[in-house]
Protein backbone atom coordinates (compact mmCIF):
# COMPACT_ATOMS: atom_id res chain seq x y z
CA UNK A 1 0.00 0.00 0.00
CA UNK A 2 1.33 3.70 -1.01
CA UNK A 3 1.14 6.80 0.41
CA UNK A 4 -2.94 7.47 1.42
CA UNK A 5 -4.37 9.67 -1.92
CA UNK A 6 -7.71 11.74 -0.10
CA UNK A 7 -9.68 12.65 -2.70
CA UNK A 8 -12.96 12.73 -0.17
CA UNK A 9 -12.63 16.78 1.06
CA UNK A 10 -16.31 17.71 0.09
CA UNK A 11 -17.41 14.88 2.83
CA UNK A 12 -14.74 16.14 5.62
CA UNK A 13 -11.13 18.22 5.06
CA UNK A 14 -7.85 15.69 5.55
CA UNK A 15 -4.94 16.13 7.06
CA UNK A 16 -5.88 19.35 8.97
CA UNK A 17 -3.48 21.73 9.24
CA UNK A 18 -1.20 21.23 12.11
CA UNK A 19 -2.00 24.04 14.12
CA UNK A 20 -5.97 23.18 13.96
CA UNK A 21 -4.69 20.21 16.35
CA UNK A 22 -2.36 22.44 18.30
CA UNK A 23 -4.84 25.16 19.28
CA UNK A 24 -7.64 21.97 19.99
CA UNK A 25 -4.61 20.94 22.42
CA UNK A 26 -3.98 24.32 23.70
CA UNK A 27 -7.80 24.77 24.73
CA UNK A 28 -7.97 21.89 26.58
CA UNK A 29 -4.98 21.90 28.70
CA UNK A 30 -4.44 25.56 29.06
CA UNK A 31 -8.00 27.58 28.47
CA UNK A 32 -10.24 25.12 29.57
CA UNK A 33 -13.61 27.28 31.12
CA UNK A 34 -16.76 27.56 29.99
CA UNK A 35 -17.23 30.77 27.87
CA UNK A 36 -20.12 33.26 28.75
CA UNK A 37 -20.69 31.68 32.31
CA UNK A 38 -18.42 32.70 34.98
CA UNK A 39 -16.14 35.40 35.69
CA UNK A 40 -13.54 33.99 36.29
CA UNK A 41 -10.17 34.66 34.15
CA UNK A 42 -10.32 30.60 32.36
CA UNK A 43 -14.29 31.57 31.43
CA UNK A 44 -13.56 34.79 29.91
CA UNK A 45 -10.43 33.75 27.77
CA UNK A 46 -12.45 31.07 26.22
CA UNK A 47 -15.14 33.91 25.78
CA UNK A 48 -12.33 35.99 23.98
CA UNK A 49 -11.89 32.62 21.89
CA UNK A 50 -15.64 32.47 20.66
CA UNK A 51 -15.01 36.24 20.18
CA UNK A 52 -12.43 35.50 17.54
CA UNK A 53 -13.13 32.40 16.10
CA UNK A 54 -16.45 34.83 15.30
CA UNK A 55 -13.60 37.60 13.92
CA UNK A 56 -12.11 34.76 11.67
CA UNK A 57 -15.51 33.56 10.12
CA UNK A 58 -16.23 37.36 9.18
CA UNK A 59 -12.97 37.76 7.54
CA UNK A 60 -13.97 34.82 5.19
CA UNK A 61 -17.80 36.01 4.88
CA UNK A 62 -16.27 39.73 4.76
CA UNK A 63 -18.54 40.32 7.30
CA UNK A 64 -18.01 41.83 10.48
CA UNK A 65 -21.05 42.21 12.53
CA UNK A 66 -19.90 39.20 15.08
CA UNK A 67 -23.21 39.55 16.69
CA UNK A 68 -24.97 38.05 13.53
CA UNK A 69 -22.24 35.15 13.42
CA UNK A 70 -23.99 32.49 15.13
CA UNK A 71 -22.10 29.38 15.66
CA UNK A 72 -24.10 25.85 15.34
CA UNK A 73 -23.14 22.21 14.96
CA UNK A 74 -23.02 22.12 12.01
CA UNK A 75 -24.22 23.47 8.62
CA UNK A 76 -27.34 21.68 8.41
CA UNK A 77 -28.37 22.91 11.66
CA UNK A 78 -27.83 26.37 10.67
CA UNK A 79 -29.82 25.43 7.40
CA UNK A 80 -33.36 24.59 9.69
CA UNK A 81 -33.10 27.34 12.15
CA UNK A 82 -33.39 29.69 8.94
CA UNK A 83 -35.99 27.16 7.29
CA UNK A 84 -38.22 26.35 10.47
CA UNK A 85 -37.78 30.09 11.41
CA UNK A 86 -38.97 31.86 7.95
CA UNK A 87 -41.48 29.10 6.87
CA UNK A 88 -45.28 28.56 8.75
CA UNK A 89 -47.69 27.12 6.70
CA UNK A 90 -49.70 28.70 4.03
CA UNK A 91 -45.89 30.15 2.96
CA UNK A 92 -44.51 29.47 -0.42
CA UNK A 93 -40.49 28.61 -0.28
CA UNK A 94 -37.92 27.97 -3.66
CA UNK A 95 -35.21 26.07 -4.31
CA UNK A 96 -32.96 24.24 -7.18
CA UNK A 97 -33.11 20.96 -8.28
CA UNK A 98 -29.73 20.33 -7.25
CA UNK A 99 -29.73 21.03 -3.20
CA UNK A 100 -28.73 18.63 -0.47
CA UNK A 101 -30.59 16.87 1.59
CA UNK A 102 -30.03 18.90 4.41
CA UNK A 103 -32.12 22.06 2.65
CA UNK A 104 -34.37 19.14 1.28
CA UNK A 105 -35.61 17.11 4.15
CA UNK A 106 -36.59 20.43 6.07
CA UNK A 107 -38.57 21.95 3.20
CA UNK A 108 -40.06 18.32 2.21
CA UNK A 109 -40.84 17.99 6.14
CA UNK A 110 -42.74 21.60 6.22
CA UNK A 111 -44.61 20.83 3.07
CA UNK A 112 -46.38 18.33 4.76
CA UNK A 113 -47.67 20.88 6.88
CA UNK A 114 -49.23 23.11 4.37
CA UNK A 115 -45.80 25.23 3.17
CA UNK A 116 -45.71 25.05 -0.93
CA UNK A 117 -42.32 24.49 -2.85
CA UNK A 118 -41.50 25.21 -6.20
CA UNK A 119 -38.00 23.46 -7.19
CA UNK A 120 -36.84 25.24 -10.19
CA UNK A 121 -35.12 23.14 -12.61
CA UNK A 122 -30.95 23.48 -12.78
CA UNK A 123 -29.63 22.68 -16.15
CA UNK A 124 -28.01 18.53 -16.59
CA UNK A 125 -24.78 20.22 -15.77
CA UNK A 126 -25.91 21.95 -12.55
CA UNK A 127 -26.24 25.35 -13.75
CA UNK A 128 -29.16 27.51 -13.02
CA UNK A 129 -30.37 30.92 -14.35
CA UNK A 130 -31.45 32.94 -11.54
CA UNK A 131 -33.75 34.57 -13.79
CA UNK A 132 -35.54 31.05 -13.28
CA UNK A 133 -36.47 32.15 -9.37
CA UNK A 134 -37.88 35.64 -10.26
CA UNK A 135 -40.70 33.23 -12.12
CA UNK A 136 -41.91 31.71 -9.02
CA UNK A 137 -42.04 34.33 -7.06
CA UNK A 138 -45.70 34.84 -5.54
CA UNK A 139 -47.13 37.21 -3.33
CA UNK A 140 -46.62 34.71 -0.53
CA UNK A 141 -42.86 33.61 -0.94
CA UNK A 142 -41.12 33.96 1.95
CA UNK A 143 -37.68 32.06 1.47
CA UNK A 144 -35.21 31.28 -1.29
CA UNK A 145 -32.69 28.71 -0.41
CA UNK A 146 -29.71 27.85 -3.29
CA UNK A 147 -26.63 25.93 -2.72
CA UNK A 148 -23.33 28.29 -3.58
CA UNK A 149 -21.99 24.53 -5.40
CA UNK A 150 -23.56 21.48 -5.79
CA UNK A 151 -22.01 18.87 -3.74
CA UNK A 152 -22.72 15.99 -6.56
CA UNK A 153 -21.17 18.35 -9.39
CA UNK A 154 -19.22 20.80 -7.70
CA UNK A 155 -21.46 23.66 -10.14
CA UNK A 156 -21.48 27.25 -8.52
CA UNK A 157 -24.22 28.77 -9.01
CA UNK A 158 -24.69 32.16 -9.58
CA UNK A 159 -26.05 33.47 -6.30
CA UNK A 160 -25.26 37.02 -6.17
CA UNK A 161 -27.65 37.20 -9.15
CA UNK A 162 -29.87 35.65 -6.94
CA UNK A 163 -29.26 37.99 -3.75
CA UNK A 164 -30.53 40.87 -5.88
CA UNK A 165 -33.40 39.21 -7.23
CA UNK A 166 -34.64 38.81 -3.90
CA UNK A 167 -33.38 42.08 -2.16
CA UNK A 168 -35.45 44.10 -5.22
CA UNK A 169 -38.49 41.85 -3.83
CA UNK A 170 -37.80 41.70 -0.16
CA UNK A 171 -37.52 37.94 0.26
CA UNK A 172 -34.93 36.35 2.47
CA UNK A 173 -32.23 34.30 0.55
CA UNK A 174 -30.23 31.50 2.32
CA UNK A 175 -27.25 30.34 0.41
CA UNK A 176 -25.67 26.55 1.54
CA UNK A 177 -22.09 27.60 1.35
CA UNK A 178 -21.13 23.91 2.66
CA UNK A 179 -18.75 23.07 -0.74
CA UNK A 180 -17.47 26.68 -1.12
CA UNK A 181 -16.82 28.77 2.13
CA UNK A 182 -12.84 29.06 2.61
CA UNK A 183 -12.15 27.42 -0.95
CA UNK A 184 -14.24 30.15 -3.61
CA UNK A 185 -14.60 33.13 -2.80
CA UNK A 186 -18.14 35.25 -1.37
CA UNK A 187 -19.47 36.70 -3.60
CA UNK A 188 -22.55 38.19 -1.64
CA UNK A 189 -21.60 41.25 0.35
CA UNK A 190 -23.81 41.26 2.99
CA UNK A 191 -23.82 44.13 4.15
CA UNK A 192 -25.60 45.73 0.98
CA UNK A 193 -27.72 42.43 0.64
CA UNK A 194 -29.25 42.50 4.59
CA UNK A 195 -31.72 39.66 3.02
CA UNK A 196 -29.02 37.08 3.12
CA UNK A 197 -27.81 34.41 5.34
CA UNK A 198 -25.11 32.49 4.21
CA UNK A 199 -24.62 29.29 6.11
CA UNK A 200 -21.70 26.91 6.34
CA UNK A 201 -19.94 24.13 7.76
CA UNK A 202 -16.33 24.46 9.38
CA UNK A 203 -14.96 20.84 8.80
CA UNK A 204 -14.43 21.20 5.15
CA UNK A 205 -12.93 23.88 3.43
CA UNK A 206 -12.13 25.92 6.47
CA UNK A 207 -10.13 22.68 8.44
CA UNK A 208 -12.13 22.89 11.52
CA UNK A 209 -12.96 19.48 12.89
CA UNK A 210 -16.53 17.99 12.74
CA UNK A 211 -19.19 19.82 15.21
CA UNK A 212 -18.57 22.86 13.75
CA UNK A 213 -20.13 24.90 11.63
CA UNK A 214 -22.82 28.19 11.18
CA UNK A 215 -24.21 31.54 9.64
CA UNK A 216 -23.61 34.60 8.68
CA UNK A 217 -26.78 36.63 9.34
CA UNK A 218 -27.93 39.82 7.28
CA UNK A 219 -29.17 42.79 9.38
CA UNK A 220 -32.68 42.60 7.42
CA UNK A 221 -33.32 38.86 8.89
CA UNK A 222 -34.92 37.77 11.95
CA UNK A 223 -34.87 34.44 13.01
CA UNK A 224 -36.15 31.83 16.01
CA UNK A 225 -34.45 28.90 17.81
CA UNK A 226 -34.57 25.40 17.36
CA UNK A 227 -33.19 24.90 20.59
CA UNK A 228 -33.75 26.88 23.75
CA UNK A 229 -32.06 26.71 26.82
CA UNK A 230 -29.20 28.50 28.99
CA UNK A 231 -27.55 31.32 27.36
CA UNK A 232 -25.67 32.64 30.37
CA UNK A 233 -27.59 35.74 30.01
CA UNK A 234 -30.65 36.89 31.41
CA UNK A 235 -30.44 34.27 33.83
CA UNK A 236 -33.08 35.86 36.43
CA UNK A 237 -35.61 35.14 33.13
CA UNK A 238 -37.07 31.63 32.49
CA UNK A 239 -38.04 33.33 28.85
CA UNK A 240 -35.29 32.83 26.14
CA UNK A 241 -32.89 36.22 24.87
CA UNK A 242 -33.56 37.62 22.36
CA UNK A 243 -30.77 39.11 20.89
CA UNK A 244 -28.05 37.54 19.00
CA UNK A 245 -26.11 35.34 19.00
CA UNK A 246 -27.25 34.16 22.70
CA UNK A 247 -30.57 33.96 20.86
CA UNK A 248 -29.80 30.99 18.67
CA UNK A 249 -26.96 29.70 20.49
CA UNK A 250 -28.26 28.00 23.87
CA UNK A 251 -26.40 25.64 25.84
CA UNK A 252 -22.46 24.91 26.20
CA UNK A 253 -20.65 25.57 23.00
CA UNK A 254 -18.37 23.58 21.10
CA UNK A 255 -15.46 25.60 22.16
CA UNK A 256 -12.84 22.79 21.62
CA UNK A 257 -14.40 22.58 18.16
CA UNK A 258 -14.53 26.35 17.51
CA UNK A 259 -10.81 26.69 18.75
CA UNK A 260 -9.83 24.18 16.04
CA UNK A 261 -12.15 26.09 13.66
CA UNK A 262 -10.66 29.40 14.45
CA UNK A 263 -7.10 27.93 13.79
CA UNK A 264 -8.08 26.37 10.94
CA UNK A 265 -10.09 30.02 9.13
CA UNK A 266 -6.61 31.88 10.13
CA UNK A 267 -4.03 28.87 8.14
CA UNK A 268 -6.35 29.47 5.42
CA UNK A 269 -6.46 33.21 5.47
CA UNK A 270 -2.93 33.04 5.81
CA UNK A 271 -2.46 31.41 2.67
CA UNK A 272 -5.20 33.30 0.78
CA UNK A 273 -8.75 32.26 -0.16
CA UNK A 274 -7.49 33.04 -3.99
CA UNK A 275 -4.54 30.79 -3.74
CA UNK A 276 -6.34 28.28 -2.39
CA UNK A 277 -8.94 28.56 -4.99
CA UNK A 278 -6.40 28.79 -8.20
CA UNK A 279 -4.47 25.29 -6.77
CA UNK A 280 -7.94 23.44 -6.78
CA UNK A 281 -8.67 24.57 -10.32
CA UNK A 282 -5.84 22.93 -11.30
CA UNK A 283 -6.07 19.68 -9.95
CA UNK A 284 -9.82 19.79 -11.14
CA UNK A 285 -8.46 21.00 -14.33
CA UNK A 286 -6.01 18.28 -14.46
CA UNK A 287 -8.24 15.48 -13.13
CA UNK A 288 -10.71 16.39 -15.95
CA UNK A 289 -8.06 16.78 -18.62
CA UNK A 290 -6.35 13.64 -17.79
CA UNK A 291 -9.96 11.85 -17.26
CA UNK A 292 -11.78 12.74 -20.25
CA UNK A 293 -9.58 10.22 -22.63
CA UNK A 294 -10.18 7.54 -20.51
CA UNK A 295 -12.33 5.03 -22.52
CA UNK A 296 -15.51 4.85 -20.92
CA UNK A 297 -15.30 7.53 -18.16
CA UNK A 298 -18.20 10.04 -18.67
CA UNK A 299 -17.49 13.36 -16.13
CA UNK A 300 -20.33 15.25 -14.92
CA UNK A 301 -21.03 18.73 -13.89
CA UNK A 302 -19.76 22.00 -16.42
CA UNK A 303 -16.57 20.41 -17.06
CA UNK A 304 -15.53 23.71 -16.46
CA UNK A 305 -12.67 24.26 -13.60
CA UNK A 306 -14.18 28.11 -13.49
CA UNK A 307 -17.82 27.34 -13.18
CA UNK A 308 -17.00 24.78 -10.76
CA UNK A 309 -15.80 24.01 -6.84
CA UNK A 310 -12.85 21.64 -6.01
CA UNK A 311 -14.66 18.44 -6.82
CA UNK A 312 -15.83 16.11 -9.67
CA UNK A 313 -18.36 13.46 -10.12
CA UNK A 314 -17.67 10.65 -12.56
CA UNK A 315 -18.71 7.03 -13.84
CA UNK A 316 -16.83 4.66 -15.55
CA UNK A 317 -19.38 2.85 -18.24
CA UNK A 318 -20.61 -0.32 -17.34
CA UNK A 319 -19.35 -0.54 -14.20
CA UNK A 320 -20.68 -0.21 -10.57
CA UNK A 321 -19.52 2.80 -8.58
CA UNK A 322 -19.03 0.89 -5.63
CA UNK A 323 -17.00 -1.41 -6.94
CA UNK A 324 -14.81 1.13 -8.49
CA UNK A 325 -14.11 2.89 -5.20
CA UNK A 326 -13.48 -0.23 -3.46
CA UNK A 327 -10.89 -0.75 -5.56
CA UNK A 328 -9.50 2.90 -5.25
CA UNK A 329 -9.44 1.96 -1.80
CA UNK A 330 -8.15 -1.00 -1.46
CA UNK A 331 -5.62 -1.71 -4.48
CA UNK A 332 -4.67 1.98 -4.77
CA UNK A 333 -5.63 3.87 -1.45
CA UNK A 334 -7.46 6.85 -3.35
CA UNK A 335 -10.08 7.77 -0.68
CA UNK A 336 -13.52 8.70 -2.32
CA UNK A 337 -17.07 8.52 -2.06
CA UNK A 338 -19.27 6.75 -4.64
CA UNK A 339 -22.62 6.53 -4.98
CA UNK A 340 -25.48 9.08 -4.14
CA UNK A 341 -24.21 12.14 -2.41
CA UNK A 342 -27.26 12.79 0.07
CA UNK A 343 -29.20 14.35 -3.03
CA UNK A 344 -31.68 12.81 -4.71
CA UNK A 345 -32.36 15.80 -6.73
CA UNK A 346 -29.12 16.78 -8.14
CA UNK A 347 -28.49 12.88 -9.21
CA UNK A 348 -31.95 13.00 -11.20
CA UNK A 349 -30.73 16.38 -13.12
CA UNK A 350 -27.24 15.17 -13.96
CA UNK A 351 -29.18 12.02 -15.03
CA UNK A 352 -27.40 9.05 -12.41
CA UNK A 353 -30.06 8.14 -9.83
CA UNK A 354 -30.10 5.61 -8.69
CA UNK A 355 -26.19 4.41 -9.12
CA UNK A 356 -24.76 7.81 -8.32
CA UNK A 357 -21.53 8.21 -9.32
CA UNK A 358 -17.93 8.38 -8.38
CA UNK A 359 -16.84 11.71 -6.47
CA UNK A 360 -13.35 13.04 -6.52
CA UNK A 361 -12.96 16.40 -3.80
CA UNK A 362 -9.54 17.91 -3.77
CA UNK A 363 -8.69 20.02 -0.87
CA UNK A 364 -5.49 22.55 -0.83
CA UNK A 365 -3.28 19.43 0.51
CA UNK A 366 -3.95 17.57 -2.67
CA UNK A 367 -0.98 17.51 -5.18
CA UNK A 368 -0.80 17.17 -9.07
CA UNK A 369 0.84 13.98 -8.54
CA UNK A 370 -1.80 12.65 -6.83
CA UNK A 371 -4.42 13.53 -9.65
CA UNK A 372 -2.15 11.87 -11.77
CA UNK A 373 -1.77 8.68 -10.06
CA UNK A 374 -5.58 8.72 -9.63
CA UNK A 375 -6.04 9.10 -13.82
CA UNK A 376 -3.41 6.09 -13.84
CA UNK A 377 -5.54 3.48 -11.49
CA UNK A 378 -8.36 4.55 -13.56
CA UNK A 379 -6.86 3.91 -16.81
CA UNK A 380 -6.35 0.15 -15.25
CA UNK A 381 -9.31 -0.24 -13.84
CA UNK A 382 -11.54 0.72 -16.85
CA UNK A 383 -9.99 -2.08 -18.92
CA UNK A 384 -10.58 -4.75 -16.24
CA UNK A 385 -7.31 -4.83 -14.18
CA UNK A 386 -8.71 -5.34 -10.73
CA UNK A 387 -7.08 -8.18 -9.54
CA UNK B 1 -18.46 49.54 35.95
CA UNK B 2 -20.95 48.41 33.14
CA UNK B 3 -22.79 45.69 32.77
CA UNK B 4 -23.92 44.05 29.59
CA UNK B 5 -26.84 41.98 28.29
CA UNK B 6 -24.39 39.47 26.57
CA UNK B 7 -21.16 38.14 27.37
CA UNK B 8 -20.02 38.78 23.67
CA UNK B 9 -20.56 42.18 24.18
CA UNK B 10 -18.38 42.19 26.86
CA UNK B 11 -16.01 41.09 25.19
CA UNK B 12 -15.86 43.28 22.67
CA UNK B 13 -16.00 46.21 24.63
CA UNK B 14 -12.71 44.64 26.69
CA UNK B 15 -11.54 44.59 23.27
CA UNK B 16 -12.45 48.25 21.93
CA UNK B 17 -11.80 50.12 24.76
CA UNK B 18 -7.87 48.61 25.39
CA UNK B 19 -7.65 49.51 21.59
CA UNK B 20 -8.59 52.87 22.87
CA UNK B 21 -6.33 53.34 25.51
CA UNK B 22 -8.56 52.64 28.67
CA UNK B 23 -7.71 50.58 31.68
CA UNK B 24 -10.32 48.12 31.82
CA UNK B 25 -11.00 44.84 33.81
CA UNK B 26 -13.39 42.11 33.72
CA UNK B 27 -14.71 40.89 36.80
CA UNK B 28 -17.75 38.62 37.81
CA UNK B 29 -21.02 40.52 37.24
CA UNK B 30 -22.19 41.44 40.90
CA UNK B 31 -25.83 40.13 41.47
CA UNK B 32 -26.68 42.97 43.29
CA UNK B 33 -26.14 44.96 40.36
CA UNK B 34 -27.63 43.24 37.40
CA UNK B 35 -28.35 39.69 36.50
CA UNK B 36 -28.41 39.68 33.46
CA UNK B 37 -24.34 38.73 32.37
CA UNK B 38 -22.15 36.48 34.28
CA UNK B 39 -19.45 38.98 33.71
CA UNK B 40 -19.06 43.14 33.96
CA UNK B 41 -15.93 45.82 32.95
CA UNK B 42 -14.44 47.72 35.47
CA UNK B 43 -13.07 50.77 34.99
CA UNK B 44 -12.23 54.31 36.37
CA UNK B 45 -15.39 56.21 37.20
CA UNK B 46 -14.21 59.16 36.03
CA UNK B 47 -13.57 58.25 32.29
CA UNK B 48 -17.44 57.41 32.58
CA UNK B 49 -18.11 59.84 29.31
CA UNK B 50 -15.29 59.13 27.37
CA UNK B 51 -15.71 55.37 27.65
CA UNK B 52 -19.86 55.43 27.36
CA UNK B 53 -18.92 57.52 23.66
CA UNK B 54 -16.38 55.05 22.81
CA UNK B 55 -18.64 51.73 22.96
CA UNK B 56 -21.39 53.73 20.99
CA UNK B 57 -19.32 55.31 18.89
CA UNK B 58 -18.82 51.22 18.05
CA UNK B 59 -22.20 50.12 18.26
CA UNK B 60 -21.31 48.01 21.44
CA UNK B 61 -24.57 47.40 23.35
CA UNK B 62 -24.38 47.72 27.38
CA UNK B 63 -27.21 47.42 29.90
CA UNK B 64 -26.09 50.03 31.94
CA UNK B 65 -22.85 51.85 33.55
CA UNK B 66 -23.43 51.63 37.38
CA UNK B 67 -21.07 53.80 39.99
CA UNK B 68 -19.63 50.35 42.58
CA UNK B 69 -18.42 51.99 45.33
CA UNK B 70 -17.28 48.20 46.77
CA UNK B 71 -14.73 48.27 43.95
CA UNK B 72 -12.26 50.03 45.96
CA UNK B 73 -12.65 47.38 48.46
CA UNK B 74 -11.13 44.98 46.35
CA UNK B 75 -9.00 47.22 43.47
CA UNK B 76 -6.23 44.97 44.32
CA UNK B 77 -7.92 42.08 42.95
CA UNK B 78 -9.62 44.05 39.82
CA UNK B 79 -6.12 45.39 38.81
CA UNK B 80 -4.20 41.82 39.03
Amino acid sequence: MGEVIYFDNAATSWPKPKQVLNAMEYYLEEIGGSPGRSGHRMSISASRLIEEARESVGNVFNFFDTSRIIFTKNVTEALNICIFSLLKPGDHAITSSTEHNSVMRPLRHLEKKGVSLSIVKCNSDGTLNPEEILKEIKENTKLVVLTHASNVTGTILLVEKAASICKEKNIPLLVDCAQTAGAVPMSIDLEKFNNCIMAFTGHKSLFGPTGTGGMCIGSNINLSPLICGGTGSKSDKDNQPEFLPDQLESGTINVIGLAGLKAGIDFLLKEGISKIRKHEKELVNAFINGATYIKGVKIYGTKNPEKQAGLVSFNIENMSPSIIGLILDRKYSIMCRIGLHCNPNAHKTDGTFPDGTIRFSFSYFNTIEQVEKSISALKEISVGKID
Amino acid sequence: MITFFSSQQVIKAEKVLRKNGFKVSLIPGPREISPNCGTALCFEYEKEKEISSTLKKNKIIFEAIHYYPEAKKISKWIES
